[in-house]
């Protein structure tokens, strides 16, 4: 790793001296040429409307290999052996390039016309660049500038609303925590369903390194990378897009591109800094003290009461006397007595532990480029505090990313990230020991924090919350590099040649002590500890040869053929040690009982793919690619997959007959059908039969542990990729010279040969095997619509509004598969993912308060074949809608997103809606107190009793709740300082801005934030259990341009 | 430019050559499983790992023991999963994960004593003498025995799986046995054990004394009360190696393990921990107090007459919260017991009260209630007798898994626990694999 990186690192550093040789070379040229009978010609580069000059424009004469660059204020000037008239091949980044005939020598201007319209924008596609307006395949670029400024850690929740199709949720407040992320729906159930990551031609590992527990949730390792690194993200959607990615495209692919910097520009410096706070912007509303106690004493009449009826003589024992009575009372009876409802005191354990979080960002930046260098450096601090104590995210990063053209034939160049990530995690999930939330949220209102001889209170198996916010060590530190180092050459004018080298690592360092304070460590563990270090290393070689030529005027052909080798690997060392001396001892070294532990696997995969693009005079255009994966994970008889796609557009808007239509300014229809695959998340060992150690037990009495192995898996040789077909049809149309355009998508996804955990009957000794089973569809649409409602020089307003649906069914799945404890979601043929598995209560009867269940069976019992799939987590549709206005110095973004039709399982309502069976193990909702009391009462919350269904049925749909939302996801304004008052401190541009996150949230959900899920595992979405919300931030900002 | 030509001709073919061979990786933290049960050491790997099975958190490291201790009537749920709640009050349901837990565990048991079965006898090893091959394998008909029996007495007869599963359509099709098949299968396998294994004392590994003492029990269930006798006879002559331990707790507190009073106790270490002590110790212990003893059985317990030195079992919090004590070592290195010399004793007593001897049966009630500090019991009549054994075993092995399984097999199920749907005597199949198995039909009445 070390060796890797200080080769590349030297190559980095070489570049800067190759270029300035390669400039003495240039002057050298050129006082030569003055010497010869070479004309000047010289003149300015100018912006046609504004006429502001254009510094670092570049000039090509055409058929020749000279080139200039415009100097800080336009001007050029030429010294060349060329006769007038030539023509000039002019480009400028952000500019529409432009070929002219020079007639003249002297005062040449030339103008440029800014890049308005999206259909000149560069698009990226798996291993090249397309403009978008001979797009055949459906991919969203998102514009980097205007969400990285959105307060989350990572850029994948910062893409949230931004990209038709791609449904994003940040299911805690967590800041760098994992976030939800379904490109077109989501095709599997047990491989992975997350997009494929590339950054800068990296496939870049987006599978969390966490081993310890956080309560079911995990890190995210796309928030490694800093976001004010990047350039430009785009979402590749359809088959036609995604299948050169062959067996990883099935769930779409994200490719980010950093930045670098440009030919002939000057240095400019980019600084920023901004700071914000965060607040939770509701919390939940719990019970007091006495209303805990009136409730449980109810529940202790009504089962007396029901006791009796059903003469049931331990039921009458057992709740004979109100536990909350005065203490005189019977004072020897059980329950004892703690008092009467209104001598209960209320503890805030829910203040204590959210706080106002502090968020920090600090950027700088240095790029430009000689005429044959161009380099970008930078580095990056952010810190964030999450609402709740004592969990705090920061990173700290550096990027330099260079390129250097060796000669007019061979271009070389390096992208390298150091990433380091620093958490301090808690758990804020499920779970008893260590877990804020439940300890602050789940612990009955009314119990005391501390003990009556002063020692901190523990209730209900959670820990105490003054010990866990002063007590908590769980310390990450993810250290990565990311880095690719490429060489490009033209082999022939038309014919391009590229290799790739490309390295992911990922060492991450999990360190745990719970001292004896804590349940965890306390006596008579006496203290534990963890330490894991996780090294994750993805190596991939890539080389492509790409020709590109038009031939017989008109039609213009690109080839490309490629192959890939990558290797990935995962090792994990850990070690654990309890019975510390004191507190003061952290190391494990100190621990009276130490152990350890190691894991190591490993996978490859080879590659070759093609693609072949023609067009005809830019209306026709097809497209066909295949892709072959070799994969050591699969089974020996499949371990090959083919992935072909091909895909047609029609630019009608070039026909003829479409000429003299002014107000359409784009009109194209495009169609594309192919086949993808996906292995990711699955085990690299799969397909394998295999037996463990690790079973070790004595030979003889009183002996100790000696080695023993065990059945692990059962094997599959036949196990193979998962594949997805995939058809597309849309189409992009613009008006009034592209102020308005819109594109439309329909698609239908169809997997088959899912890969699948299947359950296998239990008494093969196995609970399930990996195999190939079950299909799943996604059919849905897209539309985004762009609109740039007012262009003027001192006011422009632009629109953008995307919406976009899909309908998930699983149809085919040769068993039900349940998931979570007591078995909330179940997967089931005919329904989506993500599907609720209930008992419907239909109302509470008025009369006896007494819920009602669906009997579906009919036959007058509540049983198992009553349980229901009742909704599923899917929206039926979402988007985003962002307005950006800019009014002289002034500019103002306004970004909702939103979200319909999804259902949410309130778990927090779930235990503390119990109705007084958990009595003092559980806190009590404030919405318990609407529940039934006498005859007549109307509502939903039944009749508080141990007896009957009210309680005891778990799975209640009564706590499955609607979880649409409209979210005010940014408002940003922004102030730039006029340039005729930053330019006499010789500074390019200042912008103050402000940005504040979720500051408006309509919502019908009874939690803070409809967004919640308890845990990263895949098939479960929408139970909410003891996760903090997303926080509300107001952030403040400067950004500076030297 | 031709050098570029040459490195991608170059990379272009060796990528094609050694694709098959970089495609080929091996994992490092296993191994596959044709190279299991090949010699003498892989075979006493695999008898380990089946002993590391039975004491598995399914099976006797948590779930089936509670499954026992749950359903009869000394303990309540105190904690947040209210499917505990479904044993006690005996009204299990289908999809409650603690019988698809321990079904599941109790047939993975059962297949790694199958592959031993197997495989053992067919291993040439030089090394690997006839007697070791004998021993291992009477292990594995031992511990099938036991999981036979163990499935029969909770659900009733079951699928019987006798063949190492290496495939995933292995066990297609295998339709479920009656009760008396389930049976004889168990009395089958220990009859094979009986023979193979060696007469040694070993209270951590199943010898011909384990299968004794697991006759005795086993023959109690069937109603064979002269073979019970007998069996136990066999145990309780051998007082050199077996003997009850005095007072009560000296069988488990202190940390001790394997004493005298221990036929068959299952070994944990702080690699592999027992699940009981985190469900049983209260917060202030580091534990969840998942469930606790109820309020009946700390007062029988507590009182002089009735529990003596047996409520060494219980303790109290400083909140006053009472808990069960006998699952308490941290790390959580309890033993799982499964055979213990009171255990006969009380089989005897049983058995020989069913024959009519119940001068020889008051005895061996009397050896139980000395060593807990209790004077000799007063019953005279069989009938009374019988009582005093079935009271007796509710104390003696309050938090152990019998209570239930007793009044079951005496049919007082009704009577003493007031369940008088006798289909519930029963567990229901897991609904997971009636969904599953085609060949598995649920149980009358769920």
């Amino acid at each position: 790793m070390t060796k890797a990186l200080s080769v590349w690192l030297s190559l980095a550093l070489l570049g800067p001296f190759i270029t300035f040789s390669q400039e003495d070379a240039e002057k050298r040229d050129s006082l030569k040429g003055a010497k010869t009978n070479n004309i000047i010609l010289f003149g300015r580069i100018i912006d046609d409307k504004t006429k502001a000059p254009l510094p670092g424009a570049t000039i090509h004469i055409k058929g020749t290999t000279h080139e200039v660059s415009a100097d800080d204020k336009g001007n050029f000037k030429f010294v060349t052996g060329q006769k007038i008239p030539s023509v000039f091949l002019v480009t400028y980044v952000g500019y529409q390039p432009r070929e002219i005939t020079i007639n003249q020598a002297e005062n040449i201007v030339i103008t440029l016309h800014e890049n308005n319209s999206q259909l000149n924008d560069v698009v990226v596609v798996g291993y090249g660049t397309q403009s978008r307006k001979n797009l055949i395949s459906s991919i969203t670029k998102v514009n980097a500038a205007e969400v990285k400024e959105i307060p989350v850690a990572g850029v994948d929740a910062q893409l949230q609303g931004k990209a038709s199709g791609v449904q994003i949720n940040s299911n805690t407040g967590v800041p760098g925590d994992g976030v939800f992320i379904r490109v077109r729906g989501a095709t599997s159930i047990n491989a992975s369903n997350d997009p494929l990551y590339v950054i800068d031609g990296v496939f870049v590992n987006n599978t969390s390194l966490q081993t310890v527990s956080t309560g079911g949730r995990s890190t995210s390792p796309i928030a490694d990378i800093n976001p004010a690194d990047i350039e430009s993200i785009e979402v590749l959607k359809d088959a036609n897009a995604t299948a050169i990615y062959g067996a990883r495209g099935a769930n779409g692919v994200v490719i980010i591109t950093t930045r670098r910097g440009n030919y002939n520009a000057a240095p400019r410096v980019n600084f920023k800094a901004s700071t914000g706070w965060g607040k939770a912007p509701e919390l939940w509303k719990l019970t007091s003290g006495p209303e805990h106690a009136e409730i449980v004493n109810e529940f202790y009449a009504n089962s007396y009461q029901d006791a009796v009826a059903a003469n049931d003589a331990a039921g009458m024992a057992k709740y004979r006397h109100l536990p909350f009575r005065a203490l005189t009372d019977n004072p020897t009876a059980t329950p004892a007595p703690r008092g009467l409802p209104e001598a209960q005191a209320t503890y805030d354990r829910l203040h204590k532990l959210f706080r106002t979080a502090r968020l920090q960002e600090y950027d700088l930046s240095l790029q430009g480029g000689s005429k044959t260098t161009k380099y970008y450096l930078g580095a990056g601090y952010t810190s964030q505090e999450a609402i709740i104590r004592p969990v705090d995210f920061d990173r700290a990063s550096f990027k330099l990313n260079l390129d250097q053209k060796v000669n007019e034939k061979v271009q070389v160049g390096v992208s390298n990230s150091l990433y380091r990530s620093f958490r301090n995690q808690a758990r804020a999930g499920d779970g008893p020991q260590g877990g804020l939330l439940q300890s602050a949220l789940h612990t009955a209102t009314y119990l005391p924090e501390v003990n009556a001889d002063g020692t901190p209170a523990r209730w209900a198996g959670f820990d105490n919350l003054d010990v866990l916010i002063n007590n908590y060590d769980v310390n990450t530190i993810s250290l990565r590099y990311i880095g690719n180092l490429y060489a490009d050459a033209d082999i022939l004018p038309d014919l391009k040649f590229r290799t790739s080298w490309s390295l992911d690592y990922n060492h991450y360092n999990e360190s745990e002590y719970w001292n004896n304070l804590t349940q965890l460590g306390a006596s008579p563990t006496n203290g534990l500890a963890t330490s894991i270090q996780t090294q994750n290393t993805t190596w991939i070689n890539e080389n492509t040869l790409q020709y590109r030529t038009n031939f017989f005027g008109g039609h213009g052909l690109g080839i490309l053929v490629g192959n890939s080798i990558q290797s990935n690997s995962l090792r994990t060392d850990s070690l654990s040690g309890s019975g510390f001396p004191n507190n003061s001892f952290t190391s494990i070294a100190s621990a009276a009982t130490r152990s350890s532990s190691q894991k190591f696997t490993k996978g490859n995969l080879v590659s070759f793919f093609s693609r072949v693009d023609y067009n005809y005079s830019g209306k026709y255009f097809l497209e066909f690619s295949i892709r072959a994966d070799g994969s050591s994970r699969f089974g020996k008889n499949n371990q090959f997959g083919y992935f072909p796609s091909v895909g047609a557009a029609w630019r009608i808007r070039e026909e003829n007959f479409l000429k003299e239509v002014n107000w359409l300014s784009d009109l194209k229809l495009r169609a594309s059908v192919g086949l993808t695959g996906n292995q990711n998340g699955i085990n690299n060992f799969a397909a394998l039969g295999l037996w463990s150690g690790g079973a070790g037990y004595p030979d003889n009495t009183g002996g100790t542990d000696q080695p023993g192995t065990a059945p692990q898996q059962l094997g599959n040789a036949d196990l193979k990729w998962e594949k997805t077909r995939q058809a597309n049809i849309g189409a992009d149309i613009g008006f009034l010279n592209g102020a308005l355009t819109v594109e439309v998508n329909f698609y239908s996804k169809y997997t088959t040969d899912a890969l699948l955990q299947l359950p296998i009957q239990a008494i093969s000794g196995f609970n399930s095997y990996s195999t190939n089973m079950g299909e799943i569809s996604n059919k849905g649409y897209e539309v985004s619509v762009f609109s740039h409602n007012i262009r003027r020089k001192d006011f422009s307003w632009t629109t953008s509004f995307n919406i976009s649906g899909n309908v998930n069914k699983i149809e085919k799945l040769p068993t039900p598969v349940n998931y979570y404890n007591r078995d909330w979601v179940r997967l089931q043929e005919g329904h989506s993912l993500y599907s609720f598995w209930l008992y419907k209560q239909q109302y509470v009867d008025p009369q006896t308060g007494a819920a009602v269940f669906e009997d579906v069976t009919k036959d007058g019992a509540i049983t198992v074949a009553d349980r229901q799939i009742l909704g599923s987590a899917i929206p039926a549709f979402f988007g985003g809608i962002t307005n950006n206005l800019r009014y002289r110095q002034f500019d103002l973004g306004i970004s909702f997103t939103y979200q319909y039709g999804n259902k949410i399982f309130n778990l927090n309502r779930f235990f503390g809606e119990g109705g007084g069976t958990r009595d003092g193990n559980r806190v009590i909702l404030a919405s318990q107190l609407s529940r039934w009391q006498k005859p007549g009462d109307i509502t939903d919350v039944p009749r508080v009793t141990a007896y009957g269904n009210n309680y005891t049925l778990e799975q209640n749909s009564r706590f499955l709740e609607d979880g649409s939302f409209i979210k005010l996801n940014a408002l940003t304004v922004g102030y730039s300082i006029p340039q005729r008052i930053v330019s006499k401190a010789h500074i390019q541009h200042v912008r103050l801005y402000f940005i504040g996150s979720n500051l408006l949230w309509i919502k019908k959900y009874t939690g803070p934030d409809p967004e919640s899920n308890v845990t990263g595992s895949q098939n479960v979405q929408g139970l909410d259990l003891g996760t903090p919300p997303q926080p509300r931030v107001i952030q403040f900002g400067i950004n500076v341009t030297l | 430019m031709n050098i570029v030509k040459y490195i991608v001709l170059v990379l272009a073919v060796v990528s094609l050559v050694s694709c098959k061979k970089f495609l080929d990786v091996e994992p490092v933290d296993s191994v596959t499983d044709d190279q299991t049960i090949v010699d003498k050491t892989s075979a006493e790997t695999a008898t380990r790992g089946l002993y590391r099975a039975l004491a598995g958190d399914g099976y006797y490291g948590l779930t089936f023991q509670a499954i026992g201790y749950l359903s009869g009537d000394n303990v309540q749920w105190t904690g947040s999963q209210s499917i505990v709640q479904q044993f006690i009050t005996h009204n299990v349901r289908a999809d409650n994960a603690y019988i698809a837990s321990a079904w599941g565990a109790i047939y993975a048991t059962i297949n790694r004593a199958n592959h031993i079965i197997a495989k053992v006898p067919e291993v040439t090893d030089p090394l690997f003498t006839q007697n070791l091959k004998n021993q291992l394998t009477g292990e594995a008909y031992f511990v099938r025995a036991l999981a036979y029996f163990d499935l029969a007495r909770t659900w009733g007869g079951v699928q019987l799986a006798l063949t190492p599963t290496n495939s995933a359509s292995d066990k297609n099709g295998i339709e479920r046995s009656s009760p008396a098949e389930t049976y004889a299968q168990v009395l089958s396998d220990l009859t094979t054990a009986e023979q193979l294994l060696p007469e040694t004392t070993n209270r951590y590994r199943a010898t011909r004394k384990t299968v004794w003492a697991l006759r005795a029990r086993f023959h109690l269930y069937q109603s064979e009360w002269a073979l019970a006798e007998t069996y136990a006879s066999r145990l309780l002559g051998d007082a050199a190696n077996y003997q009850l331990v005095k007072p009560y707790s000296a069988f488990f507190a202190n940390n001790v393990v394997a004493t005298p009073e221990s036929i068959f106790e299952l070994s944990y270490s702080a690699t592999y921990t027992s699940g009981h002590r985190n469900q049983w110790q209260p917060p202030a212990n580091n534990g969840t107090r998942q469930w606790a003893p109820n309020d009946t059985f700390i007062a029988l317990v507590n009182d002089a007459s009735i529990g003596g030195n047996r409520n060494a079992m219980v303790a109290k919090t400083s909140q006053g919260l009472w808990y069960g004590n006998l699952y308490y070592r941290s790390p959580a290195t309890d033993p799982a017991y499964i055979l213990r010399i009171a255990e006969q004793y009380l089989i005897r007593a049983e058995a020989r009260a069913q024959q009519k001897k119940l001068t020889e049966a008051l005895s061996d009630l009397n050896a139980v209630r000395s060593r807990a500090g209790l004077t000799a019991s007063t019953a005279a009549t069989q009938e009374e007798i019988l009582l005093a054994i079935e009271n007796e075993r509710r104390i003696e092995f309050a938090l152990e898994p019998h209570r239930w399984f007793d009044l079951v097999r005496t049919k007082r199920a009704d009577d003493v626990l007031g369940v008088t749907d006798t289909n519930k005597w029963v567990l229901p199949f897991p609904a997971s694999e009636v969904l599953i198995d085609k060949s598995l039909e649920q149980n009358f009445g769920y």
